[in-house]
This record gives structure tokens, C-alpha cells and sequence, in this order.
């Protein structure tokens, strides 16, 4: 160390040095620097490292020590490094400050970040710091910002071993955003491997192994600068990142070793997981666009590695990613080329799948041992009971040529499972719409051919793109293709995966725009960053280049800015006229003044999720009297099945939903219309709720009751709308009633409508002494010797009051096995959950939950499985046995929202809390779970529904409707 | 830049609030960190905007031993927002605006000679970001600046108090928020300056009280806000349990005729014991044993603080990230989740059937409390005033 420098340090210690490498950057530089000494925090230096540049990069920086210097200094490598640890290592020495961190010359320090990782350094004692770094794309429209794992970075957070958070080190595997205590990095002798990239990956994983104590902070430390457009380079620019990849895997096996040697196992095993879900499947995503030899030279690679990574890391990443993982250790590339599609596009059916023992597998391959088999496992996505319409096929284009205006192309659309069954009528068109749609158009072109091909449908056609398809010609500059598949009566709709198939060659498209052919002639293909097909807007004739380069030039100036906030304001305003805001005020400033019209009926149930509950029965009771009305029932959801055909169907929110119920004279649902809409005093509210309350509602929820007063006089004014509430028994009025807060003389003791049919089955079945099955046991296919078991649980909340997605609580396979032969198993979940069901339990374990009303079920059950729906309270009425399943009692029970009875002492019938009680109680059912509790079913029933007598639905319409019972 | 020449030595500090004498939590707070200041060697001076309306003004029972300043004689006018083409037609509107503008900046620029007079290593502590609005015109160059907001994040983003906050205490050296975990969000919300600092006790007694009182006490205004009917319903679950027990709830509101008749409805005319407003809270709390508060909203109540300090144990509701910076539950208190009476209620009666928890509680309380002792926090601030110079 020189005499000179030694003495400097002596005078005045920066906390500070902030260590700026750069090579070949000299325009940018000066800007990073600037960021350095605009720091809140003063005692901050500067170090500029030069990899020697062949540019002016170094003179820039002794310029900028020379004019702050004693603030700047500035070195120079004496030969090339070409990466960022030799610069980054001599800047470790030459760095003053009691801190040092790392900035590269073409990002930039928030302003506030030496401060804030000073302050946590030294309130915590901390050897390492680090904040959140912000990836900025600098060329697009707005400066897209975004910030770097900000999970990681949550809150302010000190641990003192990386094995508390292994994220971190899994994922943040940048050396810039943090501060590093110089004293550390020396005394653990910290350097950047040199002649490698991915050093940053090596440098932290070493210093978050090292660091005794680290500390995170939310703030803003880093903006890291990208371009966008630079990423995206053509494939025969890609030939170098074998190398890369070979660096890159090389890095990985140093971090894993130094794990091991530390004994970091689950450190490890997190690393593992990481590299399947994001490494891997970062370069997986186009190696379908990628040659022969590097798929193979990639794999050979790949393998290397994957063959270390612990084989339980596959069952914690999602299917897709352990499949094409899997497939790639296989080097089954058949299959493999296709997953990566499916990969990239999540959802995307790109097999044909196959079903094998009752489950549903990605392809027919790799099946004979176990860990294939349980990695190839698909059968829980549910692509062999979803409706065909709502699946995504995956669609390959295997041929294209264009030709002037047209293009002839062909492709194959996958058949899973076959479920495109070989008779059905097929036709198929293509679909072009503009990514920045203003008018809402598309083009649709038919195709000639579309058939059947074993399990693939094939398709080719001939497309007049010139005289079909018609831009603007200025803003929507890009398209998208779509496939329309007709099969009878559906349409499903593809996007076409331009594969391996060869664009680069086909020529461009000659089209007219509408606006001019001034501006743009042409369409040429392009694949998205997901592989699909897509044209963008060129031009190609010299008068269009020059007009298109003179409104690219004009697109800027201050007219163009006129027209985009235009455009711009134009969208927002199509947005607005269907926003609820804007709904709600039509509601109550127009559609409120017209007249209401007599006899006009509005039903509703679960919000218009169904046709069913006392709705229903209402509604069948006055169109089996004749009553005189008009019938307008709500249905939520893009199309409305099940639905009665003699009712008018209005989709919730739609603006004749909403003027239909301005209009009408009764309301009539079982659990809120839109609480933001007013109800006018000449409309009657029939409010027929939908269930005995056994958790806590209204304002007796800690919920309501933690809100500010004008939330709750709102929500107790869209209570006050009830006219008429229907009630069950004198339970009801203490626990419902008074959780609403509702007036006495608006209860409504008849009972529930939609128990009148439980009611009466019960009358029957007491007085013929036989228990008759419907049309329904013969329409779910249930054998007549067999017993019919319902399982009907609710919904759980997590927490935020978020649905959880439903998972049975036992294996439906181990009931299919232990019971199948005797029993059949209904599973109906709450309105909120759906479930898939493997094909091995077909027949044996059925899925009714699409079953709108649930009370044929009911009577259809001969015994019912629940745990805390309110089903118990109707299906207490058939007098018949209930096991009641509460694997997870006590953490319902905990649950802030609390419940009015503690339901352990209520239950009629046994309560069980394994898989293996339940199974023991449905062993031995007739004496368990049916004679035991005879008494007690009559208590329960007496206790909350003393006033279900089976006329419910009878006096209603008497009151309302018939006048007959006023 | 500032100079760094008085790292240990005395301060010009001046404390910018809405106004000087103001009834409220910012007033108590100004005066008592001005007190503490200039007992440590610091030249205080106080300024208030506006003078405090006559129905909500702070009486100082003796003379300040600190300079105060009222910018304005009177309230400044309120103008509504002039938008779009409208606004831009209104003249007479817009008239109104500039005169306001420029009377706006004559006041700031009296506090800009205030600041200008001062010595190296002055410190701006505005306590209200509306008065951040006249502070951000006067000339702060050479001086700190740091910003308070007194509130929970949560308070301020369910107000128009967050982007005021963001756009006004955008610069300053440090905004100030009342805990690690608000600060934590400011931060999120974009504000990259942020620190926290905790308000200091208003008192340390010697010695705890003797919780021998069979009394549960509240202090605080009867407003929905201070959640009383909460805590009524929380006793209406507990009360028949303890029968010799009273509820006694302290302070004055616009919801007590309401809160009486609910009392009433839950059958608890017999338990609870309406004190109205004191201003002897340690007289209150000497005769309690269990401190109870149901607030729906708290920044950092000061009531739990008195409690704590009295080494009264308490149970409250976490409503906010204060609450649960002051309280350690289930070792100096014990904390329910926001609305579930039930919870709470089983906590107060926890702390009555317990006495030995309520005597461990309570001697955890009164010790732990006094990392919030007025010393402790002067310490914290000089500190920070050091740390910003570096």
C-alpha cells in the first residue's frame, strides 16, 4: 500500500465504497457514478475498476476522479478480463470504506441506498445487507419496471444462518444489491471466480455461507437496467449459449459442493427444486425452435447435472416441469418436444394422453416403473372429465407457404383420450385478431379440410389473407391466429404452436390496410416469445418504408401524442361503460325511474351460480298452481345450463338483470342480490337465506364487527332491504335474526321451500315402509343393490377469507376399493370447490357436484358423510343416518370467526376425525352410525327445524302470489 | 450539505405541527419532546400553521420554556379542487387559488428567516404532513429535515393522507413512522427515506400499582373508532363469571347515549360503571388490576403505554402494528385477534381469574414499558440527527 493512499484512509474512513466496474462504456459511466456521489449518505467513495477498454472508457473515469478527488478514484486491469470478478476483486482491495458493494457501469444506486443498508448494518451488526434490486427494461414505452424476487424482501428481516432463509440463497443469486463489511469479505478471503461466467451465482452463495448475520431490507437498493429487445436474438445468434450453458452448469456443481461440505442439505435439496422449476425450464422453453445438434449437445449437458439432483425434487415442482425434465433424462424427444410447448403455454394439452389403471397419463411411454409413473401422472389436471370446450389443445403447424396474398398451411390439433369422438362433425376456420383491438373485429376464414387422424384431427386450408383480413394499418400492428374447432355444437378455440416449422424462409403477406398502403403493405409472420403464429405490420414498398419512417418520426412529436391520449381515452371509456360503477348508476339514476311492473319476479340462487334451493321450489310451486307472473331468473357465468326454458335468463350484472330487478315486484333469493343496489319500496324482498347457521354471522363475525361505521351502516342497510325472512326454528331467530339485526315481524316461521320435497319423501317412505329411488339413481347409473353414500363437506376459508381449492380429506380409491362392490359414493362439494376423480374409481365413486340443487341427492342418499355444511339440518328430515367427518374440527373451531354451538355435542351421529374412523363407521353403519342415534336424529330435528313441515313452499305462493293465505 | 461541526453539541430544533396548541395526541407529543430537548441543551421553537380552533384548544397550565410561532392569524381558506375546463374558466375560483398561493408562500418564507438565523446542524421536525406543505416551500437548505406521519400505514391508505405523504414527504432526510412494521410498508409503498421511532411514556412511576381492585378499567373516547361497544360485548361474555368484578370505562364521546343503551340491552347496568373524562389517569389505574382496549384503529396508543407503565397487564384487541409493538403477547399482555369478542373476552378473564399471571404480566409490563422511557427516546432522536450529518 503507498504512503500517500495509507494516510488518506488515516484522515477519513468512508462507511461507504461503492466499487463501479465497467469495460467499453464509456458513454454510461458518468451517470452510474452520479448515483454514487448523489447518495443521501455523504461518506460514501467511489472505486472505478476499468477491464480495460478498448474504448475511452478509462479516460472517462480518471475525468471523473479528477474532478472529485477525494471522493473518486479510478484503476484499470492491465489486460482484458472479459467478465466481472477480476474488476469486482481489485476494486475489494483498493476500497477504503468500512462497507463496500458492487455497481456495474450501466445501472444506477437509489438515491437512498447507502444510507438505508449503513443503518441496518450497523443497528443489527450485520456482515452482509441486502435490498431489493429493480429490474428497469429501459426500451419500453414506460420504463417497465419490476422488482427482483420482492417476496424475498418483504419486510426488514435479520437471520443469522442462510439455512433460515434458504430462499434467498436460492434465488437472489446477484452481488449488487447488497453491502458487504470489508472487514468480512477479507478475513473470509471472498473473490469472484475469474474466467467464468455466473460468477455472481458463486460470490453470494460464499458470502450469504460465510456471512454470520444478514440482514434484508425492503427498500429500493438497485436498478438494474435491461433491454428487452436485446434478449430476444435469432436462433442462429443462440449457437454460444452451449457455452454459456457449460459455464453455467459448472457454477452450479461448485455452489452444490460447497453445500455439501457444509452439511446444507435441505439448502441443497431447495436448489434442487429451483433448478427444476425456473433453470431448467428457462432453456427447455425453445429448444423446440433450436437445431438437432444442440438439442443433443444441450441434453447431453443437462443430464450431467440431473442425474446428481435429489429424485424428490421432481414431486415438488409442478407436472409440466418434472415431465419435461423426466423426458429430457430420457432423451425421449418425441415426446419431450411437445411437453416443452405445454411448458411454455401452462394448460396446453399437447399429448394425446393415455389412461392406463385408472389414471390418466402424459404419453404411453417410460410407464413400466414407478417414478415414471408417478411423474407422468396427470390424472389430477382432469382432462378426462373437464368439458371439452373449456380444454387447450395443443395445435401444431406442419406446413407453411405464402404465395402474394395467401398462405396455404396445414396442422394438427391433439385428441386426448379421444374425447373428440371419431363420428363428430368437425369444421375448423382461422381466426385473425389484432393484439391492440379498437373496433373489437376479427377476421374468420373457413378451412377446406379438417378429419380425423387417429388421435390428432388434421387440418390445412388455403387462406386470402389480402382480401380476409383488413387492418387499420397504424395501431394494430400485430395479430394474433387463432384455430376455431367446431365438434357439433362446440367451438373450441386454439392458438397454432409454429413448432419447429420454418417461418424465417416463407415470405411476407401482401395486405391493405383500411386506413393506406402508404404506411404498411405487408404481413409477416413471427412467432411469440410462447411459440405461436402471429403476423406483425411492415413495410416493404419504398413509398410505404418512407411514410413509415416518417410517422414513426411523427409518432412522437406532440399531434401523435394528441392521438395516442385520444385512443387512449377512447379504450378507457369502453371500459368505464361496463364498469359496476357505471352500472350501478343506471341502475338507480335510470332504469329505478321507470314503473314497476306488476307481477314481474326476479328469483336468484347463490348468487346465480345455480337453479336451485327455495328459489326453485318457489318458483315450480306457482308454476304447478298457474299462477300468473313473469319469471326472470339470474344465472352468473358465461352461459346458463340447467336453467328452467320458461323463465326469462338474465346474466348477473347484465343491464337487463339490473333493470329487471329495478323493475320488478318481488325479489326472491337465498342469498343477496348486489348489495350496492337500493331497493325500491314498491318491490317486495323474500329473502329465503340458504341454511341454519353454525358458524357465525353478520354482525356477530369479528369481521363485521372490526369495520368502520360506514361500512357497517351500508352493510346493515343492504340488510334492511329484507322484507321477508325465512326461517327454520327458534334457532334460527337467535343466531341468524339477531346476526342481521332484523326486525321481528320480518321473520317468516313457514320453514324452507326446498326441504318441502324432503319433507314429503319422509311421509311416504314412513308410510309405505319402502324407500323408492327416482329417476336419478337410474341417470348417475347406481346399481339398486348397492347402498348410496353422499358425501357432502363445505368450503374451507384460508387465511384472508380466501376459498381454499378442495382436497379429499380421504383416498377415494381406498373407499372405491374397500367398498365399491357394496356401496356407491356420491361426492358433491360446496358450490365454491369442484373435485377430479381418477377413471379408477368410475362407477364407484361419483363426482354430482355440477348437480344444480342438491335436494334430490339428498332423498337419493341412503345415509349422508358431512362435517359442517348446513346439508345436515335438511338431511335431518329423512330421519337417516349421518357420519360426520371433522378431520380438522379443531382448527374450524379456532377459527376467528367462531361458531354458535359446539357441534361435537350436538351431532346425531358418530363424529369421526381419521380416514380410518370414517372407513370404520361406513364398515359397520347400520349399528354405528344409524340405530345408536334414532333419538338424537329426533332431538336435532325438533331443535332447528320445528317449523319445516313441508307447506313451505305452498304457503309462500298463498301469501304472496294467490292471495288465498293473507 | 450540512456541516459537521456540532455532532455532540447543542441543536437548533425547530417542531413544525398543523398549530402549537391544538387538544390531541401530536400537541402532547410536540410539548413533551420540546420539554425533553431543551432539557438536554437544545434551543426548541414550535410553530404551529394555524391557530387551533377555540372549542379544541390546549390550555399550558405554565408559561413554555421554548419560543412558539403561529404562521396564521386565522385558518387559511379551503378551496375546492379546480379540475378540467371547468376549473381552468372558473376566474374567481382561480383568483382565490393564487391569493392563497402567495400567502401560502409569505408564510413559509417567515420560516425560512427562522431557518436561516439558525446555527450549523439544525434539525426541521414536522410532525403533520399538511404542515409539511409550508415547510416544503421555505428554504431548508443546511438543515435536516425529517417528516412524521403519526398514524398506522394502514390509517393513512385508507385516507388522502397517502399520497399527500408520498408526494410532500418525498425529499426529506427521513420520514418517521411509529414502527418497524409501518415503516415496513411505507417502504413497499414506494418511500425509500423511511425510518421508525416509537412515541416516548408520559410517565414512569416508581413502583407499580398494587392490582388489588376488583376492576377492569378503559380509558379512552367513547367514538366507534375506540371500539367501547366491542368491549361491551366482550363483557356481556364474560361477566356472569365474575360477578364482584365491575368494568370501568373511563372518557367522554358523541357515542355514549348509544353505548349506554347497549349496555343496557346486554344486561350489564349492574358491572359497568361509566366514569366519563379524567385527567388522573394514574389515579384511575391505581385502583384497577386489568387494563382492557377494543379500538377498531390505533397508531400508538398512549393509553396502553400509561397502563403498561403503572404495571397494569393488559388486554387488547391487535388492531395495529403499535399494539403490537407495545404489547409482547402472552408476556407482558395479551392481544386478541381484530373483532373476535369472544377472544378478547377470554383474555380479561384470564387476567381475572389468574392472579398470578396478572401479577407476572403486570411486573413484565411495568418493566418492559421503559424501553419507551423519555430519556431512551431523546437518545434515539440525538442519534438520529447524527446519523443523517454522516
Amino acid at each position: 500500500m503507498s504512503e500517500k493512499k495509507e494516510k488518506w484512509i488515516e484522515v477519513q474512513v468512508p462507511d461507504v465504497s461503492v466499487v463501479v466496474i465497467a469495460y467499453n462504456d464509456a458513454e454510461r459511466l458518468p451517470t452510474a457514478v452520479q448515483s454514487v456521489l448523489d447518495q443521501t449518505l455523504h461518506s460514501v467513495e467511489v472505486v472505478i475498476v476499468d477491464d480495460c477498454s478498448k474504448d475511452s472508457t478509462f479516460e472517462v473515469a480518471r475525468a471523473l476522479a479528477a474532478k472529485t478527488p477525494d471522493r473518486v478514484r479510478a484503476f484499470q486491469l492491465p489486460e482484458n478480463s472479459g467478465g466481472c470478478g477480476a474488476p469486482r476483486n481489485l476494486g475489494i482491495k483498493e476500497a477504503a470504506g468500512t462497507y463496500v458493494m458492487f455497481l456495474d457501469s450501466d445501472d444506477v444506486l437509489e438515491r437512498n441506498a447507502c444510507r438505508n443498508m449503513l443503518e441496518a448494518a450497523e443497528s443489527t451488526g450485520s456482515d452482509l445487507v441486502s435490498g431489493l434490486c429493480v429490474r428497469v427494461t429501459v426500451d419500453s414505452r414506460k420504463k417497465k419496471t419490476a422488482g427482483w424476487y420482492p417476496w424475498i424482501y418483504a419486510e426488514t428481516r435479520t437471520i443469522d444462518s442462510i439455512t433460515e432463509l434458504p430462499d434467498l440463497l436460492v434465488f437472489d443469486t446477484l452481488s449488487t444489491n447488497k453491502c458487504y463489511r470489508r472487514g468480512f469479505l477479507l478475513d473470509q478471503g471472498l473473490e469472484f471466480p475469474v474466467g467464468i461466467h455466473y460468477e455472481d451465482l458463486l460470490f453470494s452463495a460464499q458470502a450469504y455461507i460465510a456471512a454470520s448475520r444478514i440482514t434484508l431490507i425492503p427498500n429500493h437498493v438497485y436498478y438494474w437496467n435491461v433491454q428487452e429487445r436485446a434478449a430476444s436474438k435469432s436462433i442462429s445468434n443462440r449457437r454460444h449459449e452451449i457455452a454459456n450453458f457449460v459455464h453455467r452448469m459448472t457454477i452450479h456443481r461448485r455452489v452444490d459442493a460447497l453445500l455439501e461440505s457444509k452439511g446444507y442439505e435441505d439448502l441443497r435439496y431447495r436448489k434442487d427444486i429451483k433448478f427444476l422449476k425456473h433453470d431448467l425450464a428457462l432453456h427447455l422453453r425453445d429448444l423446440a425452435l433450436l437445431d438437432q445438434d444442440y438439442q443433443r449437445e444441450f441434453a447431453r449437458l443437462a443430464n450431467e447435472y440431473l442425474a446428481g439432483i435429489s429424485p424428490e425434487a421432481y414431486s415438488e415442482v409442478q407436472p409440466l416441469q418434472a415431465i419435461c425434465a423426466f423426458l429430457l433424462t430420457r432423451e425421449d424427444w418425441e415426446n419431450l418436444l411437445p411437453a416443452t410447448d405445454a411448458l411454455t403455454n401452462p394448460g396446453r394439452i399437447t399429448s394425446p394422453l393415455v389412461e392406463r389403471d385408472g389414471r390418466i397419463y402424459w404419453c404411453d411411454r417410460h410407464l413400466d416403473g414407478e417414478e415414471g409413473r408417478a411423474i407422468l401422472d396427470v390424472t389430477a389436471a382432469g382432462h378426462h372429465t373437464k368439458p371439452l370446450t373449456s380444454l387447450s389443445l395443443g395445435n401444431k403447424l406442419t406446413s407453411y407457404e405464402s404465395a402474394g396474398g395467401s398462405i396455404k398451411l396445414s396442422g394438427r390439433v391433439v385428441n386426448p383420450l379421444g374425447r373428440i369422438a371419431p363420428d363428430a362433425k368437425l369444421g375448423a376456420a382461422l381466426e385473425f385478431s389484432a393484439r391492440r383491438n379498437v373496433s373489437g373485429k376479427t377476421a374468420r376464414i373457413p378451412l377446406t379440410t379438417v378429419r380425423h387422424a387417429g388421435d390428432h384431427i388434421e387440418w390445412s386450408g388455403v387462406v386470402d389473407v389480402a382480401r380476409a383480413v383488413r387492418p387499420l394499418g397504424v395501431i394494430d400492428a400485430v395479430w394474433d391466429v387463432h384455430l376455431v374447432l367446431t365438434v357439433g355444437e362446440d367451438e373450441l378455440r386454439t392458438r397454432v404452436s409454429a413448432g419447429g416449422t420454418p417461418l424465417d424462409e416463407a415470405g411476407s403477406v401482401r395486405i391493405r390496410p383500411r386506413l393506406t398502403t402508404l404506411v404498411s403493405d405487408r404481413f409477416v409472420p413471427q412467432i411469440t416469445p410462447k411459440g405461436n403464429l402471429s403476423y406483425v405490420l411492415t413495410a416493404e414498398s419504398k413509398v410505404a418504408v418512407r411514410t413509415s419512417a416518417m410517422i414513426d418520426g411523427a409518432m412522437h412529436g406532440q399531434p401523435a401524442r394528441l392521438a395516442k391520449s385520444g385512443l387512449h381515452r377512447l379504450v378507457t371509456a369502453k371500459r368505464n361503460l361496463s364498469s359496476g360503477e357505471t352500472k350501478i348508476r343506471v341502475y338507480h339514476e335510470l332504469y329505478s325511474k321507470l314503473p314497476i311492473k306488476k307481477g314481474l319476479v326476479v328469483f336468484e340462487s347463490h348468487l346465480g351460480k345455480q337453479y336451485s334451493d327455495s328459489p326453485k321450489a318457489i318458483y315450480e310451486e306457482m308454476r304447478r298452481q298457474g299462477v300468473k307472473f313473469e319469471a326472470v331468473w339470474s344465472y352468473a357465468g358465461a352461459k346458463p345450463t340447467g336453467f328452467p326454458k320458461d323463465a326469462t335468463l338474465v346474466r348477473r350484472w347484465s343491464r337487463q338483470y339490473l333493470r329487471a330487478l329495478a323493475q320488478a315486484e318481488f325479489w326472491i333469493d337465498n342469498q343477496g342480490f348486489p348489495l350496492a343496489l337500493a331497493k325500491r319500496p314498491g318491490t317486495t324482498y323474500i329473502q329465503t337465506w340458504h341454511g341454519t347457521a353454525l358458524k357465525r354471522m353478520g354482525f356477530d363475525e369479528p369481521g363485521t364487527k372490526a369495520r368502520g361505521l360506514g361500512a357497517q351502516a351500508s352493510f346493515q342497510k343492504a340488510l334492511d332491504r329484507f322484507d321477508h325472512f325465512l326461517i327454520r326454528g327458534e334457532h334460527d331467530r337467535r343466531t341468524l335474526a339477531k346476526g342481521f339485526r332484523l326486525r321481528d315481524e320480518v321473520l317468516l316461521p313457514v320453514g324452507y321451500p326446498r326441504n318441502d320435497e324432503l319433507a314429503a319423501t319422509r311421509a311416504k317412505e314412513a308410510e309405505s315402509g319402502v324407500r323408492e329411488r327416482g329417476p336419478l339413481a337410474a341417470e348417475l347409473g347406481i346399481d339398486p343393490e348397492k347402498k348410496v353414500l353422499l358425501y357432502a363437506p363445505t368450503f374451507r376459508a384460508g387465511p384472508g377469507g380466501k376459498v381454499q381449492a378442495f382436497q379429499a380429506p380421504f383416498s377415494v380409491e381406498e373407499f372405491a376399493e374397500r367398498f365399491g362392490d357394496t356401496h356407491t359414493l356420491l361426492i358433491r362439494t360446496h358450490y365454491l370447490n369442484n373435485v377430479t376423480l381418477p377413471p379408477s374409481v368410475r362407477g364407484r365413486v361419483v363426482d354430482v357436484s355440477s348437480h344444480h340443487d342438491v335436494t334430490p341427492l339428498l332423498a337419493l342418499a341412503d345415509g349422508l358423510i358431512t362435517d359442517y355444511s348446513s346439508v345436515m339440518f335438511d338431511y335431518g328430515l329423512l330421519e337417516r343416518p349421518m357420519i360426520f367427518f371433522t378431520y380438522d374440527y379443531d382448527e374450524y373451531a379456532q377459527e376467528n370467526r367462531g361458531t354458535y354451538f359446539d357441534l361435537k355435542e350436538r351431532a346425531p351421529g358418530p363424529v369421526v376425525e381419521t380416514e380410518e374412523d370414517l372407513f370404520g363407521a361406513v364398515a359397520r353403519f347400520d349399528e354405528e352410525a344409524d340405530a345408536k342415534y334414532v333419538a338424537a336424529r329426533q332431538r336435532f330435528n325438533t331443535e332447528f327445524s320445528e317449523y319445516d313441515r313441508g307447506d313451505a313452499a305452498r304457503r309462500i305462493v298463498a301469501k304472496f302470489f294467490t292471495g288465498s293465505g293473507k | 450539505m450540512t456541516d459537521q461541526t456540532t455532532v455532540s453539541g447543542a441543536r437548533d430544533i425547530f417542531i413544525v405541527s398543523n398549530s402549537v396548541d391544538e387538544m390531541g395526541g401530536v400537541t402532547t407529543w410536540t410539548h413533551q419532546m420540546a420539554r425533553e430537548f431543551t432539557g438536554r441543551g437544545h434551543t426548541v421553537h414550535v410553530i404551529g400553521v394555524t391557530p387551533a380552533p377555540a372549542d379544541r384548544r390546549h390550555e399550558f397550565p405554565d408559561p413554555l420554556p421554548y419560543a412558539t410561532t403561529t404562521l396564521y392569524e386565522e385558518h387559511p381558506p379551503q378551496l375546492k379542487a379546480l379540475r378540467g375546463l371547468k376549473g381552468k374558466l372558473n376566474a374567481v375560483e382561480r383568483r382565490r387559488y393564487a391569493a392563497r398561493s402567495a400567502a401560502m408562500q409569505e408564510r413559509a418564507d417567515r420560516m425560512t428567516a427562522l431557518f436561516r438565523a439558525a446555527r450549523p446542524g439544525a434539525v426541521v421536525i414536522v410532525t403533520q404532513v399538511w404542515a409539511m406543505e409550508w415547510v416544503g416551500l421555505a428554504d431548508t437548505s443546511g438543515l435536516l429535515v425529517i417528516g412524521m406521519s403519526h398514524e398506522s400505514y394502514d390509517a393513512s391508505a385508507g385516507s388522502s393522507r397517502l399520497p399527500r405523504v408520498k408526494r410532500h414527504y418525498k425529499d426529506v432526510d427521513r420520514l418517521l413512522v411509529l414502527t418497524p412494521e409501518d415503516a415496513n410498508k411505507w417502504i413497499r409503498a414506494g418511500m425509500d427515506n423511511v425510518g421508525h421511532m416509537p412515541n416516548a411514556l408520559p410517565f414512569v412511576p416508581e413502583r407499580p400499582v398494587a392490582r388489588s381492585g376488583k376492576v377492569v378499567a378503559s380509558v379512552g373516547r367513547l367514538s366507534h373508532e375506540k371500539g367501547v361497544d366491542m368491549l361491551l360485548d366482550s363483557w356481556a361474555e364474560i361477566s356472569s363469571r365474575h360477578p364482584d368484578w365491575k368494568l370501568r370505562i373511563y372518557g367522554a364521546g358523541d357515542e355514549e347515549q348509544a353505548l349506554l343503551a347497549r349496555t343496557t340491552e346486554l344486561g350489564l347496568d349492574g358491572s359497568v360503571e361509566w366514569m366519563g373524562r379524567t385527567n388522573d389517569v394514574l389515579g384511575a389505574l391505581s385502583e384497577a388490576s386489568v387494563f382492557a382496549q377494543a379500538s377498531r384503529a390505533e397508531g400508538f396508543p398512549i393509553t396502553l403505554l400509561e397502563a403498561m407503565a403503572a404495571g397494569v397487564p393488559c388486554a387488547a384487541f391487535d388492531c395495529a402494528p403499535g399494539v403490537r409493538e407495545i404489547i409482547r403477547d402472552g408476556e407482558d399482555g395479551l392481544l386478541a385477534r381484530l373483532g373476535n369478542v369472544m377472544e378478547l373476552g377470554g383474555h380479561i378473564s384470564a387476567l381475572i381469574s389468574d392472579k398470578e399471571l396478572r401479577d407476572r404480566m403486570g411486573e413484565a409490563a411495568f418493566k418492559n414499558v421503559k424501553r419507551y422511557a423519555p430519556e431512551e427516546i431523546t437518545d434515539r432522536w440525538e442519534a438520529l440527527f447524527a446519523f443523517l450529518e454522516r
